[in-house]
């Protein structure tokens, strides 16, 4: 008898609870209103939420900056910033809140996932507040801007940003006898052998598999990931790496490597080449702007660092490179005082005089060009030359190889990923490999668009 | 009357307290997922389409399910059967008192104090290929977490060594619970050390052994912290377990539909197997 | 022995008393340096055994130890040439590590307490009392046990967060008050207890719970002492809920401040793994002192009698 009472019990705490999700969604619907934003000197008093996931070293900067605006800023806003876990977690969170009615007024969110905030439902563009506000939108860095630019409108304020570089180890280069760096994936093939008998390399370029990297290659190619634009005309129906053929181009120049035993499998992700090349076994690594500074500490002066252009496939290519890290986005609660209050504090970010910290402390890039020209920024490029590589690289790429917009991209990634490593494992051909990331791909979209207005 | 009536309920006011927590916390959850199941989700997670069992039929028909349920099954051997042996063995090393037994059992038992994730980061620097010591000891070059042969051993080594801590103090309750005297009757009759371990401290450990049996598996099956951390399912999906599938379909790819599917299916299973286990306690488990 | 016994009975009559004196004395010896070589071959089974358990743990401290650099390097490095605490002190530096100790203290402290009483009381229920549908019941607990987390997190997120409950010790504590592995735990133990000893307590006029309390829970020491151990350490590692539900540094845990340590794209392992290596302190200093609980328990002898 007990168990009957509690399975009638539970039937209809289900049902009502499948009511109210849907009386949810129905409110959710208001997307494209413009929604006000209160006058500067009504904010006093207000409190906002900002949502972030900077742990370690750039934990600690953020919070100077929060503490420092908090203490400073003259509307009487104050900021409570919180460590969400990592980009997975904080945003699985930012869901959860949201269907509940109870997430944060400004949230940082990676790259690729641009397209599903867009789609979301639940943000400001930060083209309204900049709109609203005169801010001049050229004091932006335009590279860094038009990632997040759709239709010439801004969705999201870029905040950390990193660029893809290569790292090389200078002492075994000159052992090598080698005087060009090698611009291309081909060129790395063809100094390899030199490197490993000359130069005394235990490995050539220790490579992580890392989806970031491939669609790099791609942009470097000038050719583009998916179709509509990339993704920007409108959202992306199918992939167009295969077709265009910039996947095979990839695939095979990097199984090559392999082959020949220059890009042996170190692992998958970002930083799973750094500890080779750190250690002084590798003589190449690829890897982000932002990880210059650990670099450096770890090799502890072993040999010297030597930092160049992400390489192409071939030399003859002609394209750019992309960004990577994440954005600042700010999410619509209805309440006009907290906007401005988010718009105020994102202002403070984004200044000249907090980029240079942020860059000086992180080895991310300045959002703000008037960044460049402040003295803590130019006391950290004198000690780290290297990273002129990095803002020398940004400059000179054109905001066409700006990257792809996707509403599956997480999930993309993990499959490029993980075809590159059946490939590299020996498990399938280049052919196949491609012919499984854009089939597994496309369905994702497919299936995405499916259940998704 | 009335004290007949109150004792027919006492029984179950013992239970009301984990009753409630477990109707609330478990129960309910559950049922909504097994709701879920039945439709295509949206990227909140809500349902939208109703398919019915089409997602279970997608499952049992896809290769990287089945991959899983292989994956997952072999996980589990190795995971039992070396976290058991482990603890068994440190149980019988400090079975009886000899000078520095403190010292020990406190470090048998030391794993259970790590958190899976704070292991998992342990032994993937362990595990480097170039600066990890496992290749210096050895003298090898191998590449643990990488190589698909090589992966799903060293995670389910590490969950093992995680096992063993409980696994020895489980046993070393059990071994502590068998009456003394039953070994001195045997050796007066004559019975090697051998002989007693196999037909008295084995039956006498059944109970708690069956125990740690069950609860080693059940605990296998829903290992996810390590393996988010060391392989995240790769490489080439040779560890990709059914509970990081879930997660993955759930977390990454908002496909709460699918991912509550295999939440269904991954408990049938784990139910299966228990059953199981409990008609063997009837035949073989001495109390 | 026995044969040595039927031998030094035949001889017996041949002997003279300081001859008998003799051969014994020789036959203690034996025997002693017999037992002395089982306790030595004993011991060194257990070093070996031990460093092996152990190696992990060992090369964690290790590594927290080293500066940063120091890891990286292809040669063998199980020992730190510059030992330096930097790494634990930037540590603490970096996120308020006390704070999250304490609070992953509490939450794990009234979590074991929790499920030993609600715990001992259902399994006590399961086994010495008769009711209808006790079968069915039991089996219906076992199956919690088997219910993926993933499947009911979200759902129970948002369950506590329309209660307002969000970001207290509360929503930490309250999900995790039962679990169906104490409840078989208990039971199993229970189980081997005869019926008689509940039923001579009842005749002596002794109502539940003073049984319980009184007479089960002392004769069960060992058992309560594994299983608070196992909890509180299950509380202590817990890391997807407590990321869920508490948003505020004055409530996080342990777990999720180290993984504030990791910063993406600046990945300091070393620092990392100092992190690691402090929040296992707390979590084995508990688990030394449920130890002894456990030792006594163990070594007091048989439950019988």
């Amino acid at each position: 008898m007990k168990k009957k009472m509690i399975a009638a019990l539970l039937t209809a705490a289900m049902a009502v609870t499948s009511l109210s999700g849907v009386a949810v969604s129905a409110a959710d619907n208001s997307t494209d209103e413009k929604v006000e934003m209160a006058d500067a000197s009504d904010v006093d008093g207000t409190t906002i939420t900002f949502w972030h996931s900077m742990g370690g070293v750039n934990g600690e900067a953020i919070d100077t900056l929060v503490k420092k605006f908090n203490d400073e800023n003259e509307y009487g806003i104050t900021v409570d910033a919180q460590y969400q876990g990592e980009y997975d977690d904080s945003l699985n969170k930012l869901k959860s809140a949201q269907i509940g009615n109870m997430g944060a007024d400004l949230v940082q969110v990676y790259e690729i996932g641009t397209r599903f905030m867009i789609d979301s439902g639940w943000i400001v563009p930060m083209q309204e507040m900049i709109d609203a506000d005169g801010y001049d939108v050229s004091e932006i860095e335009p590279n860094l801007a038009a990632y997040y630019t759709i239709d010439n409108k801004l969705y999201s304020m870029p905040f950390n940003s990193s660029t893809p570089i290569m790292y090389y180890n200078k002492d075994m280069f000159d052992k090598a006898g080698i005087t060009e760096i090698p611009d291309s994936l081909e060129a790395i093939g063809n100094v390899g052998q030199d490197l490993l008998d000359k130069g005394g390399a235990g490995e050539v370029m220790s490579l992580g598999i890392y989806g970031w990297f491939f669609e790099q290659f791609i942009g470097k190619q000038g050719l583009q990931y998916a179709n509509n634009g990339n993704g920007r005309e409108d959202a992306a129906t199918a992939v167009a790496f295969d077709e265009n053929g910039a996947a095979k181009n990839i695939l095979t120049a990097w199984k090559d490597l392999n082959d020949k035993g220059f890009a042996p499998v170190v692992g998958k992700g970002g930083d799973a080449g750094l500890a080779d090349f750190s250690a002084g076994k590798a003589a190449i690594t690829l890897g982000s702007t932002a990880s210059l500074k650990q670099i450096l500490q770890d090799v502890n002066g072993k040999f010297e660092v030597g930092t160049a252009y992400f390489p192409k496939i071939k030399s003859s290519d002609e394209g750019g490179v992309s960004i990577g890290g994440a954005s600042l986005w700010a999410l619509n609660n209805n309440d006009p005082k907290k906007l401005r209050a988010t718009w105020e504090f994102v202002k403070f970010l984004i200044s000249p005089e907090s980029q240079a910290y942020w860059n000086a402390q992180t080895g991310y890039f300045p959002v703000t060009v008037k960044a460049q020209d402040e003295d803590v920024f130019k006391e950290n490029v004198k000690k780290y030359p290297q990273f002129e590589t990095a803002i020398d690289q940004l400059h000179d790429s054109s905001a066409d190889y700006v990257g792809a917009l996707l509403s599956v991209f997480p999930e993309a990634r993990a499959t490029v990923e993980s075809e590159i490593e059946s490939m590299l494992n020996g498990k399938e051909d280049v052919d196949t490999a491609v012919k499984n990331m854009s089939d597994s791909i496309n369905k994702s979209i497919e299936e995405y668009n499916l259940v998704n207005e | 009357m009335e004290n007949n009536v109150k004792r027919k309920i006492a029984p179950y006011l013992y239970l009301v307290p984990c009753m409630l927590i477990f109707g609330i916390f478990l129960f309910y959850p559950f049922i909504k997922t097994i709701y879920l199941s039945l439709y295509k989700t949206n990227k909140m997670g809500q349902a939208k389409l109703y398919v019915g069992l089409e997602n279970y039929k997608d499952l049992l028909q896809s290769a990287s399910f089945i991959n899983s349920l292989k994956v997952t099954l072999i996980f589990v051997v190795i995971v039992v059967l070396g976290g058991m042996l482990l603890g068994l063995i440190a149980a019988v090393l400090c079975n009886k008192a000899f000078p520095g037994i403190r010292f020990f059992s406190t470090s048998y038992a030391l794993p259970m104090a790590i958190a899976s994730s704070s292991a998992a980061m342990i032994f993937q620097i362990m595990l480097h290929p170039a600066v990890g010591i496992v290749n210096k000891l050895l003298g090898l070059d191998i590449n643990w977490l990488n190589d698909p042969n090589t992966a799903l051993i060293c995670v389910a080594v590490l969950t093992a060594w995680l096992n063993s801590g409980i696994n020895f103090l489980y046993f070393s309750a059990g071994l502590g619970n068998i009456d003394e005297t039953i070994y001195e009757r045997a050796s007066v009759d004559g019975a090697t050390g051998v002989q007693q371990f196999f037909s008295l401290t084995l039956p006498g450990l059944s109970p708690i052994m069956f125990y740690t049996l069950v609860v080693n598996i059940i605990q296998a099956f829903q290992s996810f912290g390590q393996i988010k951390i060391l392989t995240e399912g790769g490489p080439n999906e040779s560890t990709n377990v059914i509970v990081y599938s879930i997660y993955r379909d759930a977390f990454f790819n908002y496909r709460f539909g699918s991912a509550a599917a295999q939440s269904v299916i991954l408990f049938v299973i784990i139910m299966i197997i228990t059953l199981i286990m409990f008609r063997i306690e009837k035949k073989g488990v001495n109390y | 022995m026995t044969q040595i016994n039927d031998s030094v009975a035949l001889a017996v009559g041949d002997m003279s008393r300081e001859e008998l004196l003799e051969l014994k004395k020789t036959m203690n010896a034996k025997a002693l340096a017999k037992r002395r070589s089982r306790t030595a071959l004993r011991i060194t089974a257990n070093v070996v055994f031990a460093v092996l358990i152990l190696l992990p743990l060992l090369y964690a401290i290790s590594i927290a130890l080293m500066p940063s650099n120091e890891l990286f390097t292809t040669e063998l490095n199980l020992f730190p040439k510059n030992p330096t605490f930097s790494n634990f002190v930037n540590a603490f530096r970096t996120v308020p590590l006390l704070k999250f100790i304490l609070n992953s203290f509490i939450m794990a402290g009234c979590i074991t307490i929790g499920q030993i009483i609600t715990c001992s009381l259902a399994a006590f229920a399961f086994s010495f009392l008769e009711f209808k549908g006790k079968g069915i019941l039991f089996m219906v607990v076992m199956a919690t046990m088997m219910v993926p987390g993933e499947a009911t997190i979200i759902s129970n997120y948002l369950t506590v967060s329309s209660w307002g409950m969000l970001d207290t010790y509360q929503v930490l504590i309250v999900p995790y008050l039962t679990s169906a592995m104490g409840i078989f735990l208990f039971r199993q133990f229970y189980m081997t207890f005869p019926i008689s000893l509940y039923e001579s307590a009842k005749l002596d006029g002794c109502g539940n719970l003073r049984f319980i309390v009184k007479i089960l829970l002392p004769l069960t020491k060992s058992a309560i002492g594994a299983m608070a151990v196992y909890t509180f350490i299950n509380a202590w590692n817990m890391y997807m809920w407590p990321l869920l539900v508490t948003g505020s540094n004055n409530m996080r845990t342990v777990q999720i401040g180290i993984s504030m340590l990791d910063s993406v794209d600046s990945q300091s392992i070393t620092l990392m793994i100092a992190g690691v290596v402090m929040i296992i302190i707390p979590s084995i200093s508990i688990f030394i002192i449920g130890q002894k609980q456990l030792i006594r328990g163990m070594f007091s002898g048989a439950v019988k009698g």
